[in-house]
């Protein structure tokens, strides 16, 4: 029994030695192996005074347990160790620059378009489109542009033929909707498209260019209807604090007429640069829809009414963004692109 | 449309509002006030008298000036050559402050001076209103200026002046009268017009005809004043013709012209010494003819020209000729107002490039009783300023055409259409400033419009007029009160989203090009549609046709990027392109360099065929189309602009979808781009147009998969997709995934051999699968592989 006790007292401080898994592998095999001195002393046991017996296996398979119970320790204690060595043997540079993919982006156009989409989308507008390559009709006549009129001028019209033209506004979109409606109510929906002028191209100018109009035609529409619906969007675009104001102006396709300015969102209406010390930014041209429009296009303009507007998209981009020529969008050099990735 | 203060103030009391306040009351109300303009600027001005002038001792240019300021004679230094003892000059005394800076007190080389001598120049006044003796130096006034007197006064330049951009509907205010009848409205502020009416109804039997052979010409007025005097006109009239930005030539052709800017209504003024008093207006000429202006210009037959005895002598609204013109030696003139088709002097004036101020308003529709008002204004300043006798009645050749117009309005329908609550009487007191005279009846009104405004024809031309003169600023802000509608992309434009999306998240960017493309462009077009829109009359080569491609734009615009530097190149576009029948929404997309890549762990996604390729099956893939609904054949279309042996047909079922690949070398020398660019063009309306079907969903095994590697070695002419597709149908149900993760050329392979290595991956939806079952697909993928292809498998 003595003798039994030295080897547990022993046994221990081989365990507690052990600095490696592989060591107290050792110790396993040395302690608790079939040659280990436990299995002796189990040998040893039939020489035992039978009464005696069951005391001594008792503490063989005592000591037994607890040398196990403690290489089990050891052993976790062990792992954790040498995990621990791995891992900072394992250690990397974190300053090293990652792996950043390219994220590529919308052109500045699309993103102004989808943004004007989106929120009226939001306010039960549908989106429609129409043909670039138009008939005269639809470009001008059905907009209350008669022959003869100077805006129909062979100077700001690209004609192909004398049907045909590339729409120098996307109120022919309008035009379109109208025929395509009527005499059904209501109609609500936005037109975005290219337009083209003859135009030189400089900082302000460009022969091709992107137009959204908007147009709602039902029982009772009204002036003022076009001015909250304006006011909305300006908020959305440039800001809550904006505001807007109404100038009288003229446009065949509308009556009354106006040009719509924004407080200018740079200097809050105080007057800057980009104002032109005005406190105002003149962004788009609107009205109620001519009865002539309405008529040629088969309502009767005693039952219903209308407000459409128009706004250039490169306008909005430029303010929004700070572009000061037009021709940045159409020379797609990537680094102007590449400004545009970001959240906004 | 140029106006002025003193022009505005001839008719009504202008003292109580300055300039600035003028010009944002008429801009709020619809005339938009593009700028002001003073005709001169300074303070401290005075009229001196140089009482002696001699040399500066110290300068070979300078000369000193005793100068008599009426309360007092100062020593001035001036520098002007042409300064001399005797004269009436502009002196700024100290403290005058010039558009160049503020005068003062100084000594010039030794020489005290007290203020300076002036030119026209120094005070602001625009040099093309100058002559150029006035340009050259001092400006000497008359003998009649009152020394101390305001110089700028007696120059008649203490105007400043109004430039208005007028809207194409408010041309009547070409005419100052109806300028001041809307001023006047705006301000409400009483307006008193010249009264003339009548002034022309008088006159002795004629011998004088008009008449037209064009109805481009209905209305014509021909008068013979037999007697006129020749002479100055009066200052106030040179002062306001110069305002206006005429030259003063004499009374009578002053008058001519001054007329025409109080009516809007151009005259002409013939001596009657030089023609036939039978006047018609015809056209279908075919000539050419040189009008006052010296130069010849090419009449065709559309052209109206002003005739007698069959021969031209003015092109009609435009320019009169020089034989018949107003000189010192007139002494009778026959007065021609008319109407002429405003459409066809525009076009005309357009196609000669005549810009004058007849020209300018005959291209617009002039009010229908200007003739008659302008020929009463001619004939009473004739009286009045020329001595006008022997004054003949006055020949009529067709008619105004007017008949007056009355519109019915309703107030509730007006504050209904603008959503506002005025009532009748501010409608009503707005309307009178107008001069629309309305007669209220409860909610009704009927207004009579004045013949110039022609603009005004419905109810809601009215309503505008009541909203721009009572201010927008009463207007409220409301949102339509309307049936609920649903707001929605349609299916094209949500595709076209998705699109953007996929592209832009692998790093892609968005352009934007012309639509309009030269001819060398359209000749690198992919998957052109014919024929091609041309237009009529372009502005340039550059732009004389629309595109049937996007590649050869967005290939420009990896030019521009390529010179400046960027090597990396990812650019897509999706746009419409169109033939004479036809309109396609394609997609194009452009790459080189490398499309990914970190370059410290040499891991890239370079742009290669295979890139473009993968992108184009994971964009089909995307819309439903996976590469079992996706051909890609080989490029026997456009062998042209891609390399012949890099470039593949993608087709959807037996429908061309779309071509990438390699740009051919001699493309990339056109284009002036390297030769590793890699392009694709996709037909849009393929995709569109196809039945993707359901998204469905099918449920993932529960049993496991078995991956076994196979590489082989076969003749380099096998294609991949064929030993794919020999491994598929040897597996039937079971093969779930096939890829390749090696292709070897080379050492330890025969010359005209390659190596494949493949990844198969197993798996039953039934039941797990056992190793007896694996190796018997296995075994019958060899065999198949050898027997079809020649396959073997490498050890």
């Amino acid at each position: 029994m003595e003798q039994l006790k030295q080897l547990r007292a022993q046994a221990e401080q081989a365990i507690q030695n052990c600095d490696t898994l592989s060591k107290l592998n050792d110790c396993r095999v040395e302690y608790l192996g079939k040659k280990g001195p436990l299995q002796e002393a189990m040998k040893e046991m039939k020489n035992l005074d039978p009464a005696d017996r069951p005391a001594f296996g008792a503490s063989v398979n005592e000591i037994k347990s607890f040398i196990a119970s403690l290489i089990e320790e050891k052993k976790a204690e062990l792992e954790v160790k040498e995990m621990n060595e791995r891992l900072e043997k394992e250690k990397i540079d974190i300053t090293l620059d990652g792996f950043e993919p390219n994220l590529g982006n919308v052109h500045p156009l699309t993103l102004v378009q989808q943004e004007l989409e989106d929120l009226f989308i939001g306010l039960g507008y549908t989106v429609a489109e129409g043909p670039e390559v138009e008939m005269d009709l639809y470009n001008f006549e059905r907009a209350n542009i008669p022959h003869g009129h100077p805006a129909r001028d062979m100077q700001d019209t690209f004609y192909i033929d004398a049907e045909r033209l590339l729409r120098t506004h996307t109120t022919a979109i309008q035009t379109r909707q109208l025929e395509a409606h009527a005499p059904k109510l209501p109609i609500k929906v936005i037109c975005p498209g290219k337009v083209y002028r003859r135009d030189d191209d400089d900082a302000t100018h460009s022969h091709q260019f992107t137009q959204m109009e908007g147009l709602v035609v039902a029982e009772g529409i009204q002036l003022s209807d076009l001015k909250g619906t304006l006011e909305f969007m300006a908020k959305k675009m440039f800001g809550d604090k904006r505001v807007i104001r109404f100038r009288p102006s003229y446009f065949q396709f509308t009556e009354p007429s106006v040009e719509v300015d924004v407080s200018c969102h740079i200097c809050n209406g105080k007057g800057c640069p980009v104002c032109k010390h005005t406190g105002w930014i003149e962004i788009l041209g609107a009205g109620m829809v001519h009865p002539n429009v309405l008529e040629m296009a088969g309502y009767d303009s005693t039952k219903c009414s209308g407000f459409a507007f128009g706004v250039g998209v490169e306008r909005v981009a430029m303010l929004k963004y700070g572009i000061d020529d037009i021709r940045h969008f159409y020379t797609n050099d990537v680094r102007f692109l590449k400004v545009f990735s970001r959240f906004d | 449309m140029i106006t002025s203060k003193k022009w505005l103030s001839q008719y009504m009391d202008l003292s109580d509002i300055t300039v600035q306040e003028l010009a944002d009351k008429l801009t709020t109300a619809g005339l938009e006030v593009e700028g002001l303009e003073p005709m001169a600027q300074g303070t401290h001005l005075t009229i001196g008298y140089v009482k002696e002038c001699v040399d500066h001792p110290d300068s070979d240019h300078l000369h000193i000036c005793q100068v008599d300021l009426g309360d007092k004679v100062d020593q001035i230094v001036c520098g002007a050559p042409n300064v001399q003892a005797g004269q009436k000059v502009i002196v700024a005394l100290p403290g005058a402050q010039l558009p160049n800076g503020e005068i003062k007190k100084g000594v010039i080389r030794g020489v005290e001076s007290n203020g300076m001598i002036c030119s026209l120049l120094e005070l602001g006044v625009d040099p093309k209103a100058l002559s150029e003796e006035s340009k050259s130096g001092i400006e000497v006034l008359g003998e009649d200026a009152q020394i101390g007197g305001d110089p700028l006064a007696y120059l008649g330049l203490d105007d400043t002046l109004i430039d208005v951009g007028l809207t194409p509907n408010r041309n009547d205010c070409l005419s100052s009268w109806a300028m001041a009848k809307e001023t006047g409205a705006i301000l409400h502020k009483t307006v008193t017009l010249p009264d003339c009416e009548g002034a022309s109804d008088i006159g002795t039997p004629t011998q004088l005809k008009v008449s037209s052979a064009t109805p481009k010409c209905p209305h014509f007025m021909g008068k013979v004043i037999n007697e006129v005097t020749i002479k100055p006109s009066p200052k106030w009239m040179q002062d306001l013709l110069h305002a206006a930005g005429v030259k003063s030539i004499n009374n009578v052709v002053d008058i001519s012209n001054f007329v025409m800017l109080e009516t809007g209504q151009p005259t002409h003024f013939y001596d009657i010494a030089k023609m036939h008093q039978d006047i018609v207006v015809a056209d279908g000429f075919d000539t050419t003819y040189t009008a006052l202006d010296g130069v010849e210009y090419k009449i065709e037959k559309e052209d109206i020209m002003i005739t007698t005895q069959g021969q031209p002598v003015g092109i009609a609204g435009i320019m009169g000729g020089d034989d018949s013109k107003i000189d010192e030696s007139t002494k009778g003139i026959i007065i021609e107002v008319a109407t002429f088709n405003h459409v066809s002097i525009r076009n005309t004036a357009r196609r000669l490039n005549i810009t004058s101020d007849a020209s300018v308003r005959n291209a617009k529709e002039i009010e229908p009783m200007a003739v008659k008002k302008a020929m009463d204004r001619c004939v009473q300043l004739l009286i009045e300023y020329a001595d006008a006798k022997g004054i003949e009645e006055t020949v009529v050749y067709g008619d105004s055409g007017y008949t007056p117009v009355t519109i019915q309005i309703n107030a509730d329908a007006i504050n209904a259409h603008l959503g506002t609550d005025f009532s009748v009487e501010e409608m009503s007191e707005e309307l009178k400033w107008l001069d629309l005279n309305p007669q209220v009846n409860g909610k009704d009104m009927v207004v009579s419009i004045p013949s110039y405004r022609t603009d005004l024809k419905i109810q809601e031309d009215i309503s505008e007029e009541i909203i721009r003169l009572i201010g927008y600023d009463r207007l409220p802000s409301t949102l339509p009160v309307m049936p609920m509608t649903v707001g929605a992309l349609n299916r094209r434009q949500a595709m076209r989203r998705k699109i953007r999306t996929i592209l832009t998240g692998m790093g892609y960017n968005e352009a934007e090009t012309y639509t309009l493309v030269s001819a060398e462009l359209l000749k690198r077009s992919v998957m052109p549609i014919t024929p091609v829109v041309e237009l009529a009359s372009p502005m340039s080569e550059d732009r004389r046709y629309v595109r049937n491609s996007i590649l050869p734009s967005l290939l420009n615009a990896v030019s521009y990027n390529q010179n400046r530097s960027v090597k990396d190149i990812s650019l897509f576009e999706i746009s419409n392109v169109y033939a004479e029948d036809a309109v396609e929404e394609r997609l194009a997309v452009v790459m080189c360099g490398d499309v990914q890549k970190s370059r410290w762990q040499k891991l890239a996604i370079p742009a290669n065929f295979y890139t473009m390729k993968g992108l184009a099956q994971s964009l089909f893939n995307s819309f439903g189309f996976d590469a079992n609904r996706v051909f890609v054949k080989e490029n026997t279309l456009d062998t042209e602009h891609f390399h012949p042996y890099r470039s593949a047909a993608l087709y959807l079922g037996n429908q061309l979808l779309g071509i990438f690949g390699h740009i051919h070398p001699q493309l990339a020398k056109l284009c002036d781009v390297d030769q590793e660019v890699i392009m694709l063009e996709v037909n849009l309306e393929v995709l569109l147009n196809s039945n993707a079907g359901k998204v469905k969903y099918v449920p993932v095994s529960k049993y496991p998969s078995v991956t076994r590697d196979l590489a082989f070695v076969v003749n380099k002419e096998v294609p991949v997709a064929k030993i794919k597709e020999l491994i598929r149908k040897a597996g039937k149900q079971i093969i779930r995934q096939v890829d390749v993760f090696d292709v070897y050329t080379g050492e330890h392979v025969d010359a005209d051999s390659k190596s494949i290595a493949l990844s198969i991956v197993f798996q039953s939806s039934e039941a797990t699968l056992t190793d007896a079952q694996i190796n018997e697909i296995h075994d019958k993928i060899i065999a198949s592989l050898e027997k079809e292809v020649g396959a073997k498998l490498r050890g």
